[in-house]
């Protein structure tokens, strides 16, 4: 598709449909590789009406841990992948007067779901794309037959930026703004729009972390009792997945807060990655969302 | 049958100044004009600036009741006031076809006059985290009939006859942001004519 963006289609090996999905939703697709398990989510970028098959996008990361390189070099046609039911952290608001949706690089795919049920609907709406160059723009001529003149395209190369400031100071009254890039692309969204006096309620985004590295440390899962070693490459989650120990997640990128695990103990300090707990939660340090923080102790002791 | 204790029933807080919005609309009856001088002054000494970007539309009445004046020596350079409720949200509705993300609204007045605000405001998609409202005045209710539709206005007792169908009315607390109305079941379904004391309760 791209030189990073590689554009996969996925269909039940039976046939027949796959289990409905509403734009925004993501899936895990769970990759066993050679001695290890990535599990990673991938927005679905299909159109919500049609189930034969869902597509995804992936971008190769240069640090990746194996889950993209893993994409892009082990998945062929016809590779066998297990994959979970879509999940929808990053919906329309049902009841919004207009839609912004803002992307960056591979942060297009949840919103080329989100234009299949806009372009077939009546509520305004625009499209701001950044990319580095006319190369990296993934899937240009789809989104072109969706949003038409409602796409605005902007290339780092030419120089070209989205001025956030004047989009999010001129918008009507029960407009939504969506983001979903880079981290540097959201936070300067976020912090334009509250600046402008948005509400945090018409403000919604969504990245994916990958779980950073770090020193490697151990945990002792209280009501399995278990010690779990994490090595620097590896995730919190997935060393206590590695142990038999399951955990009920539902994006493994620090977004939905369902892996939030309490902490019995600790001699240390954690390190938290997510973007669920607040920053009260994460000083009390009395929860941990294992799918992407870490800690740097001598002992930690989980609610497992 | 349920009428108190029903989590639909709106609550209210004192108003207080949102500096984080960038343009403030507030919209007042009667008594309600006192919580909107308040916010005012909140805002002159928090965020003067923000007076520059607020908008009051006032319904002088019933007594007791502000004037323009008390506005305009409070800071507030942009107000409008009018003849009664319906001519201000007439008024408010097409303010807020204009209004630009940003904007907070502040309501105070009557139950049923804060009600007939938001309805218009949840038209315009305005959440919870954009809007505050503080009840101050008649506890007097619109009810709306189950049965046949009708909404009856200022409601001051327990059981009320419908203006539409002309049944007795149970007032609950069950509360519609829709309709901005209180719902109102028959009352005396299961054993007709058997009613409960009259009473006046929303005063």
């Amino acid at each position: 598709m791209t030189p990073l963006i590689k554009h996969f289609t996925l269909a039940p090996p039976g046939g027949g449909n796959l289990p409905a999905f509403s734009g925004g939703s993501h899936i895990i697709v769970v990759m066993r590789g050679a001695g290890r398990v990535h599990r990673n989510p991938y927005s679905l970028l299909s159109a919500p009406r049609e189930l034969e098959r869902y597509e995804i996008g992936v971008r190769r990361m240069e640090e990746s841990r194996g889950g993209s390189h893993f994409m892009h070099d082990t998945v062929r046609v016809g590779t066998r992948l297990e994959i979970a039911h879509p999940v929808n952290l990053f919906g329309l608001d049902k009841i919004a007067r207009k839609h912004v949706l803002i992307a960056g690089g591979i942060g297009i795919t949840p919103c080329l779901a989100h234009l299949e049920d806009l372009h077939a609907g009546t509520v305004p709406y625009e499209l701001h794309y950044s990319v580095r160059s006319p190369e990296h723009a993934a899937f240009l001529e789809r989104l072109q037959r969706l949003a038409g003149d409602l796409l605005r395209l902007y290339y780092d190369s030419e120089g070209q930026a989205l001025d956030a400031g004047t989009l999010l100071t001129t918008q009507p009254l029960g407009t939504h703004v969506y983001v979903c890039g880079p981290a540097g692309m959201i936070k300067h969204v976020i912090a334009t729009a509250k600046s402008a006096g948005w509400p945090d309620s018409h403000i919604h985004w969504e990245q994916f972390s990958a779980p950073p590295a770090g020193d490697a440390f151990e945990a002792f899962l209280a009501r399995s009792k278990l010690r779990v070693h994490v090595p620097p490459d590896r995730s919190l989650l997935e060393s206590i997945e590695a142990a038999g120990v399951e955990v009920p997640y539902l994006c493994r990128g620090g977004v939905c807060g369902f892996c939030r695990t309490r902490v019995l103990e600790l001699d240390g300090e954690l390190i938290h990655n997510d973007h669920f707990l607040s920053d009260a939660d994460k000083a009390r340090g009395q929860s941990i969302m294992p799918c992407v923080s870490r800690a740097r102790c001598t002992s930690l002791v989980l609610d497992l | 049958m349920l009428v108190t204790g029903i989590k639909s029933k709106p609550v209210y807080a004192p108003l207080q100044a949102d500096i984080g919005g960038r343009y403030h609309l507030m919209v007042g009856l009667g008594v309600g004009g006192d919580p909107l001088l308040r916010v005012i002054g909140e805002m002159r000494a928090a965020a003067p600036r923000a007076l520059e970007n607020t908008r009051v539309l006032y319904v002088p009445d019933p007594a007791p009741a502000l004037t323009l004046a008390h506005f305009k020596s409070a800071g507030a350079a942009d107000v409008r006031t009018y003849g009664g409720a319906a001519a201000l949200l007439e008024d408010f509705s097409a303010l807020l076809h204009r209004s630009l993300m940003g904007t907070r609204l502040y309501v105070a007045g009557p139950e049923s006059f804060i009600g007939l605000t938001m309805k218009i405001a949840l038209e315009f998609n305005l959440n919870k985290d954009e809007i505050r409202a503080e009840e101050c005045g008649t506890l007097a209710r619109r009810v709306y009939c189950v049965h046949c539709r009708a909404t009856t206005e200022e409601v001051r007792t327990n059981i009320v006859r419908c203006v539409g169908c002309e049944r007795w009315l149970l007032v609950r607390d069950h509360y519609s942001r829709r309709l901005a109305a209180y719902m109102g079941v028959m009352a005396d379904a299961e054993v007709p004519g058997e009613l409960p004391p009259l009473k006046e309760v929303f005063l």
